[in-house]
């Protein structure tokens, strides 16, 4: 055997000896449950028989003709995904922005804001949960503002704003820092170049910084439709999916179709699809964003 | 106006504005810790009046009622289990992957990244049944080992980027001088790989700490697997309008987090924008 050959055996054998375990470890929690899923979301299985009953389709056309609440929670969950990337971008740019500015103390402001995010989120529901039912009575004796007499737990449509806004303020930290990030990566010489040729503040701040930001937009806006969509720990501890099922979330869904209503078939029928439509949506997104990038 | 007074007065301006922001933004938590030591009937006397007779009966009653002691430890060990075989596996496998370039290894580095794409509650309900089946639900190193798995993909695709940036040369030399290529990562590579292994390490601890549905998953098989979240949430749950307990509770929950943050900002905040930036 020749030398070449010896060493690309050897290259090849190491290859897989080395990412062996991480392989087996991926397909023991992903890969397998995942193909198991497939199955079962052709069959009838209360998780306890021993044996699934094959059923074919019949959980997805359950799903499609709206006997399940599945559908719903899919609307809510991308009406919630519109809005937590809306606000979470648009909140953490001006608030990025602000906090680059030169003063002192900028550290301890920019912390702040960071803070929701490194806690739990069942406990920012909590929090929040207190907030609504105890707190804005209080407030409202101090400040009489009539929104905060409103019952924003208890009316459906208030429930989906309140929920929202609960989860753009515990992600918000995460974004202020990309942006800051992504601000503070602006080349200085650019800045002054414009500044020279007479642009005014707000000029630079549209002409120049904004279209520098690209990067920054794409890793914020991905991130935040990604964990948009993923919503799950707020709206238990909040809401628990109510008032009705007014924020009933896709993954909220699928969890109590299987835990607390025990059909495991057809809440297996409903992550796949929500595997589809999560992974349809990121990729169109995605794809999106890197042709808009390309014109810049 | 001179310029220089009116940028003053801007700057002025724009801090008194941040501050009204920064205060009404941090008021939640502050009103968690805040009626964490207060006594029932000031809680629902007045939510958002500072304690009049602080009393610490509270944080001794839920310490005990919920045993933090040992929680804190069930956090402690699920979490340095999950991150110990994430670190050791990723870097390894990003390492060999990144050195011998060919067919096979970019087919497994595929698979090893392409579950970033699916969403853990695609395969929650099935993976109860398998971790059931070969009884990693049972215990705490169990739910770390599970944490293997689902880290490993991202962990690597960050390890496998920064692989790029050493230079070859230095594990040839290693070669030449007798060392396999086990040993030349272990004592060659791996100590070069440190900035990387802190984001790493930040971007897992915050999730594996403050993780919720992979404990809530797995607490119906046993107990022992109960972390600080879980408990806060059972234990809320149960304390319905006992508000005085639930917030003791739950500020004791974070605490550590805070805590954390508090000592090491600079770092946290640098490992969320590279992981972020590269994930």
């Amino acid at each position: 055997m020749s030398t070449r050959s010896k060493k690309s055996r050897k290259e090849l054998r190491e290859t897989i000896i080395f990412t062996l375990p991480a392989l087996l470890l991926i397909c023991m929690v992903m890969y397998i449950p995942f193909i198991m899923s497939g199955y079962y979301s052709l069959t009838e299985w209360n998780g306890i028989a021993k044996n699934p009953k094959f059923i074919g389709f019949a959980n997805f056309a359950t799903i499609f003709s709206g006997k399940s609440n599945f559908l719903n929670s899919l609307g809510f969950t991308v009406k919630y995904t519109v809005f937590f990337v809306i606000f979470s971008n648009i909140l953490a740019l001006i608030l990025a922005v602000a906090l680059t500015q030169k003063f002192k103390l900028a550290n301890l402001y920019r912390g702040i804001f960071f803070i929701p995010y490194i806690m739990s989120m069942t406990i920012v529901g909590f929090i929040w949960k207190f907030i609504f039912t105890q707190g804005l009575d209080r407030i409202y004796d101090i400040l009489p503002a009539e929104f905060l007499k409103l019952s924003w737990l208890g009316d459906p449509k208030l429930a989906f704003y309140s929920v929202s806004m609960v989860g753009v303020w515990q992600g918000l930290g995460f974004y202020i820092v990309l942006y800051i990030a992504g601000l503070q990566a602006v080349p200085k010489e650019i800045l002054e170049a414009a500044t020279v040729d007479g642009a005014s503040g707000t000029q630079r701040f549209f002409r120049v910084v904004l279209p520098l930001l690209g990067p920054s937009f794409t890793t914020c806006i991905f991130m935040s439709l990604t964990n948009g969509l993923k919503v799950f720990d707020i709206i238990l501890a909040l809401t628990k999916g109510g008032p009705g099922t007014a924020t009933y979330s896709t993954t909220m869904q699928i969890y109590q179709e299987a835990f607390t209503n025990n059909n495991y078939g057809l809440g297996s029928a409903q992550a796949i699809i929500y595997f589809i439509v999560v992974l349809v949506i990121t990729q169109l997104v995605l794809k999106a964003m890197s042709l808009r990038e390309v014109e810049l | 106006m001179t310029m220089k007074n009116k940028k003053r007065l801007r700057t002025a301006i724009l801090v008194i504005v941040l501050t009204i922001v920064a205060l009404i933004y941090i008021y939640p938590v502050f009103l968690m810790f805040m009626n964490s030591f207060k006594p029932f009937g000031e809680v629902v006397a007045d939510a958002i009046a500072l304690p009049k007779e602080p009393t610490f009966e509270n944080i001794t009653y839920v310490v005990k009622k919920i045993k933090y002691g040992s929680l804190f430890m069930n956090n402690v060990i699920i979490t340095l289990t999950g991150l110990v075989g994430i670190i050791a596996f990723s870097s390894i496998a990003a390492y060999i992957l990144d050195r011998n370039r060919n067919k096979v290894s970019s087919v497994i580095y595929t698979l090893i990244i392409t579950p970033m794409l699916i969403p853990f509650q695609t395969i929650m309900i099935t993976l109860l049944k398998a971790m059931n089946i070969i009884h990693l639900d049972q215990s705490k190193v169990g739910l770390g080992i599970q944490y293997w798995g689902f880290g490993i993909p991202m962990a690597t695709f960050i390890f496998y980027n920064f692989m790029k940036t050493i230079p070859k040369e230095i594990d040839e030399s290693a070669h030449i001088d007798g060392a396999s290529t086990f040993r030349t990562f272990l004592s060659v590579i791996f100590p070069l790989l440190k900035s990387v292994t802190v984001t790493v390490i930040v971007l897992d601890v915050m999730w594996i700490w403050n993780d919720f549905l992979l404990p809530l998953l797995m607490v119906n098989s046993s107990n022992k697997t109960k972390t600080l979240v879980l408990a806060a949430y059972t234990f809320v749950g149960q304390m319905n309008t006992k508000w005085q307990y639930a917030m003791t509770a739950m500020s004791l929950t974070v605490i550590p987090s805070i805590i954390a943050f508090i000592l090491l900002q600079k770092y946290i905040v640098e490992g969320v924008v590279a992981g972020a930036v590269k994930g």
